[in-house]
């Protein structure tokens, strides 16, 4: 997951990274003039957007300021903006760390053309050696890479490695890119951007960056929602009809590509992580309490084929998720496979809930529900 | 050690399971057993349990390999205790490592790969619901409901999409002459690609159905090494998240789009290109290989 530039900045400040003053700029407060507007959004390609402007007045300021909050980038809306300090007079170069699953190995990315331009030019001046996860390597993969530059960048590059390389491990980031890596005559250097990509399975044992990720429940949504309740879920079409309590990432997944190819509009995405319940039935409640506030919703669709969980205790637990949450009145079309199937049938069945165990078919009753002028699909 | 799971003509190695006296462990290693896995040890750092479905736990990996004899082990230690169980595990001379935990961190599987590769040893995981050779063993979770034996490999990104589609394939006379969970996680102990080898040989196997997703590049690499260095046997693919919006990170820690890498269209184009058969729904899949391989299974 994509940090936003001004988090990233506050953890790699708080490592001894060099980066350029600023803030994050609160509603009506005063602006140290000239200085950069910059969209916080978890995307890319913001300059190229028109997401990161120079302002040198206060009229220029206002004028990006409401532009720049009206941006929407890569499906994000803009969530703030930074205001940062003009660095000027230096020169852009880029370095990057990034997990390469292929080689299982760090990728050290060097290049010289750093800037807005590191996709065209920056790609192709772009030197790239692979570590093992320690510092000295990356030390040395950072030099190996930088090679061919002239003196003054390698220079630079040989300050900055150490400290960069050492973020990208303690932080236990998937990628971090410093671009552009703005490089002075003097030999110093600072961050001018930073993109850091945390691994949210290394969140808790990162406790800075948990904080910070927290502490945005509107930018970090799936993020927030797995550490408060530690199951995925994500609303992906917020008019959508069917509601889905499913678990296994690949089969909800796959339930939502078979729906959507047939005109049914699931309204989440929902890896429950039925095996991990321990007889508490939280997960089922929360998600069922979001569905009876959804206004589009028509039906919700259980489905659960899972190794490790004892349906008759997961029936059991929705039994008791659906007395909690008297306000979902919806019909609910239960497909469940595996261990104590027959023991759940007869708990659901007891309870007026239908137990369907073929797939097809529950997709086919769910889409009915939603749209009864339909036809029915399977 | 993989390919003398997958030999049937070979003993069955010695199983021991780390972690076995969790809730969710204890009551796995009855039904590995159940199925004829012979877990041969458990191994827990507590000392209060001396026994777990009726197999002897010891408090650590060399203790329970030198009693035992075991080469297999499945892991099934919380995710931030993986890597130091692995490493336990390695130095005890195991040769199978299979890890079923999810949520282990990136960082952590870069440096259990390297110890892995160093020890000359095969990690299934993490984040997998195990591997099953139907009628010999299974190591870990995969459910008895959906294996049958038969001639058909299965590796799959995903567990209940793979527990989905064994179910149907079963109920249509198509079972399995393996079936290797590799795992949702980005970095793991074995990739699609690298499993083309083991399987080019292994006679049991007449065809092949990977079940693959959205995210990284693993597809595209099979997709790259079947050009390269044919199986020679058909091979399917069965791809989740056509669905799933760019950026969202879909349940699994490397199931997400980031830009142009990660497309479904892009794994399947590559698959296609390799001749690899796409199907667009389970039940195409379904029709397809029951039309090849019904009848195979008893």
């Amino acid at each position: 997951m994509l940090l936003l530039e001004h988090d990233a900045k506050t953890l790699m400040a708080a490592r001894g990274v060099p980066v350029p003053d600023g803030t994050w700029l609160a509603e009506g407060a005063e602006l140290a003039l000239p200085c950069v507007l910059k969209a916080q959004l978890p995307a890319g390609s913001r300059g190229k957007a028109g997401g990161i402007r120079i302002v040198r007045d206060r009229a220029e300021a206002e004028c990006a300021r409401r532009e720049i909050a009206a941006l929407e980038i890569g499906g994000h809306r803009v969530a703030g903006l930074r205001a940062e300090a003009l660095v000027t007079g230096a020169r852009e170069l880029y370095l990057g760390f990034a997990i390469d699953p292929a080689r299982r190995a760090v990728r050290v990315m060097v290049s010289p053309e750093g800037g807005v331009d590191v996709e065209t030019a920056g790609r192709a001046a772009m030197s790239v050696v692979h570590a093992s996860p320690e510092p000295a390597a990356l030390e040395r993969a950072c030099a190996q890479a930088a090679a061919g530059l002239p003196a003054p960048e390698r220079a630079v590059l040989a300050s900055a490695a150490p400290v960069l390389a050492r973020c990208f491990l303690d932080l236990e980031a998937q990628l971090l890119e410093i671009n552009p890596l703005f490089a002075h005559d003097d030999g110093s250097w600072v961050a001018g951007d930073v993109r850091l990509t945390c691994d949210e399975n290394a969140l808790p044992r990162q406790p800075a960056m948990a904080a910070l990720i927290a502490a945005r429940p509107g930018v970090y949504t799936g993020a927030c929602f797995k550490m408060a309740h530690g199951y995925d879920f994500a609303v992906i079409d917020p008019d959508g009809e069917i509601g889905l309590v499913t678990t296994g990432a690949g089969l909800s997944m796959k339930i939502i590509d078979e729906m959507t190819a047939h005109g049914a509009r699931p309204w989440n995405f929902c890896d429950i992580r039925s095996g991990q319940m321990r007889g508490d039935p939280a997960r089922l409640v929360e998600i069922l309490r979001r569905m009876a506030a959804a206004p589009g919703l028509r039906v919700v669709l259980v489905n659960i084929f899972a190794g490790v969980t004892d349906l008759d205790e997961f029936a059991a637990l929705l039994l008791a998720a659906r007395a909690e949450v008297p306000e979902l009145t919806l019909p609910m079309v239960v497909r469940l496979v595996g261990n104590g199937q027959v023991a759940a049938e007869a708990r659901l069945g007891a309870a007026g809930l239908a137990l369907e165990p073929d797939l097809d078919r529950a997709l086919a009753l769910a889409a009915q529900i939603a749209r009864p002028q339909a036809q029915p699909h399977a | 050690m993989l390919e003398t799971v997958l030999d049937p003509a070979q003993p069955a190695p010695g199983v021991i399971v780390q972690g076995a006296t969790g809730r969710a462990a204890r009551r796995h290693v009855a039904l590995m057993q159940g199925y004829g896995t012979p877990i041969r040890a458990g191994v827990s750092h507590r000392t209060d349990i001396a026994e777990v479905a009726g197999v002897p736990v010891f408090a650590d990996c060399a203790a329970a390999v030198a009693a035992t004899g075991a080469r297999i082990s499945v892991i099934m230690v919380p995710p931030l205790s993986v890597l130091a169980a692995m490493r336990e595990a390695l130095e005890a001379g195991i040769e199978l490592l299979v890890t079923v935990t999810e949520g282990m961190p990136a960082h952590d599987a870069l440096r259990a790969h390297a110890l892995v590769a160093a020890a000359g040893a095969r990690w299934i995981g993490a984040s997998t619901p195990g591997l099953a050779v139907p009628g010999r063993m299974k190591l870990g979770f995969l459910p008895d409901i959906a294996l049958a034996p038969g001639s058909l490999a299965v590796w799959s990104k995903s567990g209940t999409l793979s527990y989905e589609c064994c179910l149907r394939l079963t109920r249509r006379g198509v079972g399995q002459s393996a079936w290797i969970g590799v795992g949702g996680d980005a970095v793991k102990g074995s990739r699609f690609s690298e499993l083309v080898a083991p399987f080019r040989d292994h006679a049991p196997t007449r065809a092949v159905l990977m079940i693959g997703e959205i995210g990284g590049t693993e597809e595209e690499d099979l997709a790259e090494t079947l050009q390269r260095t044919p199986i020679g046997k058909p091979v399917h693919a069965l791809l989740a998240g056509a669905a799933a919006p760019e950026g969202q990170m879909m349940g699994h820690a490397g199931a997400i789009i980031d830009g142009t890498t990660g497309t479904l269209a892009s794994k399947s184009a590559a698959l296609t290109a390799a001749g690899v058969r796409v199907h667009a729904r389970i039940d195409d899949l379904a029709d397809a290989l029951a039309a090849e391989h019904a009848g195979e299974c008893p």
